[in-house]
């Protein structure tokens, strides 16, 4: 067999132009990882202030009611830790874990068909379940483990702060306000007076796994009870 | 924590089988090009070894998309993959290369029992003839693409693991490579395997040269395994811990020891080396080692699917 120089330039020219039309037919939602679009004015975070939290799980069984989710399956955990020091001076540390809709969302980024999507206007990392095909590969993604494929609708699923719930209504998320001792605020992280701002401006808060470049927007305010840990 | 289902796995072994046979179809068809290229030229159609290549090819990276599509929640929904795009994804990505690899693999089949094909079809459909003279025309094109595409199916199939940052396992920047070389070295051996089933000879030109591009790749793959675990460790923190927890007694450090590195490495290696002074070739040295060699990829795609799993940042 003999290559030609000519033939062999040919067919690399035909590959680099299939190349370029591929970014013609590409998912426009998925865009949203690394455009640098207008900056919109409504950002949602969360922050869960783990010195107020009890443990409860008011928020967890809000959450189930509200966005009819399954037995099985759980937008939002509790991750409790402990018991620390003597009794009867016993603590525990609650951990929420959830969706930190994340600037840089992992999930977004490897999602073949769209279907997960930083929506523009709330930056809230959505999911269009018509667009899911369950290939599992956000869930493997996710650094935070949040994600479940839904039972009924075989669908990956996920905490959207409420989206076609609540917040559609002009209402908090339901788990915000379930919470009896009012450990979650929610809130636009764009606009200065609004709780969530005050509050993180008044405490010092954490984000999980930063170190990854995900930029999550769900804060939580360290418990200062019970002992130190290396 | 039982081997195969513990907390935090999301992809299980049709994965691994997905992973294996495209990097098994990329390898088949890599030798199958080299063979032609370099030794038989025009009467690569009637080699067995070639003829081998040519039906393991497109029969393994179908079998292999079948278990993917099987593997998803909703398989009928399979087409919107193929429909949208993102190019961030390596999946996105990777289902282009599969979709283009199949019919440039197809275009090069036809290129190379073009006379074969045309004996058969005697002076039926016109449209197909012209059709193949046109392609072998082509060939020299198609061939290179071929090439390229196949390299890129080979190295997906390690960078669609690697692409998930919450694994310090998988996030390696080794592993592609890795999966690269082991796919090829399982095409190899799959090629050889086919073609001595096919009734070719076993001591003739298509072994002695693949054997001779096997034993640099197995000994580049072991390099590759040394550095992929050594570069864990070195990291520190939880990449140390996953790489520590792989190796480790248990299940998948005896799949790793005994499966990759005994049956699928050390074995192959010492029988390659060892055929190359003997001078005649048997039906069962090469069936034997070409099937130990498969034997070790499927078990390294498993071994890597599942421990990568097993320890998160």
């Amino acid at each position: 067999m003999q290559v030609s120089k000519r033939q062999f330039l040919k067919g690399v020219g035909a590959l680099l132009a299939g190349a370029s039309f591929y970014g013609v037919t590409r998912s426009p939602q998925a865009d949203s990882t690394q455009a640098a679009e207008a900056t919109p004015e409504i950002k949602y975070a969360m922050v869960h202030d783990e010195n107020a939290c009890i443990g409860c799980n008011a928020c967890i069984d809000a959450c189930r009611e509200v966005n009819h989710v399954p037995d099985g399956v759980s937008r939002v955990k509790i991750e409790r830790s402990g018991p620390f020091g003597e009794y009867p001076e016993q603590s525990y540390r609650f951990s929420r874990v959830s969706c930190q809709h994340c600037e840089a969302a992992p999930c977004v980024r490897v999602c073949p068909t769209g279907a997960a999507y930083i929506d523009k206007a709330t930056g809230i990392v959505a999911v269009n379940s018509d667009r899911c095909v369950g290939c599992q590969y956000c869930i493997a993604a996710c650094p935070y483990q949040v994600r479940y494929i839904h039972p009924e609708t075989r669908t990956a699923d996920k905490c959207d702060f409420c989206q076609k719930s609540r917040l559609a209504k002009g209402l908090e998320p339901a788990c915000v306000e379930a919470c009896p001792t009012k450990a979650l605020t929610f809130g636009n992280l764009k606009d200065p007076e609004s709780d969530l701002v005050k509050l993180l401006k008044a405490k010092p808060s954490y984000r999980a796994k930063v170190d990854l470049g995900t930029r999550p927007k769900l804060f939580h305010i360290q418990t200062i009870d019970g002992e130190i840990m290396l | 924590m039982s081997a195969f289902h513990f907390e935090g796995l999301v992809w299980h072994w049709p994965i691994a089988i997905y992973l294996f046979l495209a990097g098994l179809s990329a390898g088949a068809v890599f030798f199958a090009i080299m063979l032609k290229h370099f030794k038989l030229a025009h009467e690569a159609w009637h080699s067995p070894f070639v003829q081998a290549a040519a039906i393991i090819a497109p029969v393994a990276v179908f079998g292999g998309l079948g278990i993917l599509v099987f593997d998803l929640t909703r398989p009928l929904d399979f087409w919107k993959i193929l429909v949208f795009y993102n190019t961030t994804s390596v999946m996105s990505m990777g289902v282009l290369v599969l979709m283009a690899y199949q019919l440039v693999l197809f275009a090069w089949i036809a290129c190379v029992f073009q006379r074969r094909i045309t004996q058969l079809l005697g002076k039926r459909l016109p449209i197909v003839q012209r059709l193949l003279n046109w392609l072998v025309k082509q060939e020299a094109a198609i061939t290179g693409i071929l090439v390229i595409l196949a390299i890129s199916l080979g190295a997906y199939t390690g960078f669609l693991l690697s692409a998930l940052i919450g694994f310090p396992l998988l996030n390696n920047p080794v592993l592609p490579l890795l999966f690269l070389i082991s796919g090829l070295s399982s095409g190899a051996a799959a090629t050889l395997l086919g073609g001595v089933l096919l009734r070719g000879n076993p001591n003739g030109v298509e072994v002695r040269f693949i054997h001779g591009i096997e034993i640099p790749l197995i000994l580049v793959e072991i390099g590759l395994l040394f550095t992929f675990f050594a570069g864990l460790i070195l990291s520190g923190g939880q990449s140390q811990v996953a790489a520590l927890n792989a190796l480790g007694f248990g299940f998948w450090g005896w799949i790793f020891w005994a499966g990759v590195i005994g049956i699928g490495l050390t074995l192959p290696l010492a029988f390659n080396l060892w055929m190359k002074v003997s001078a005649d070739r048997k039906f069962a040295y090469v069936a034997v080692t070409a099937s130990f060699s498969l034997i070790g990829v499927f078990l390294l795609r498993n071994f890597i699917l599942y421990t990568g799993q097993m320890t998160g940042t």
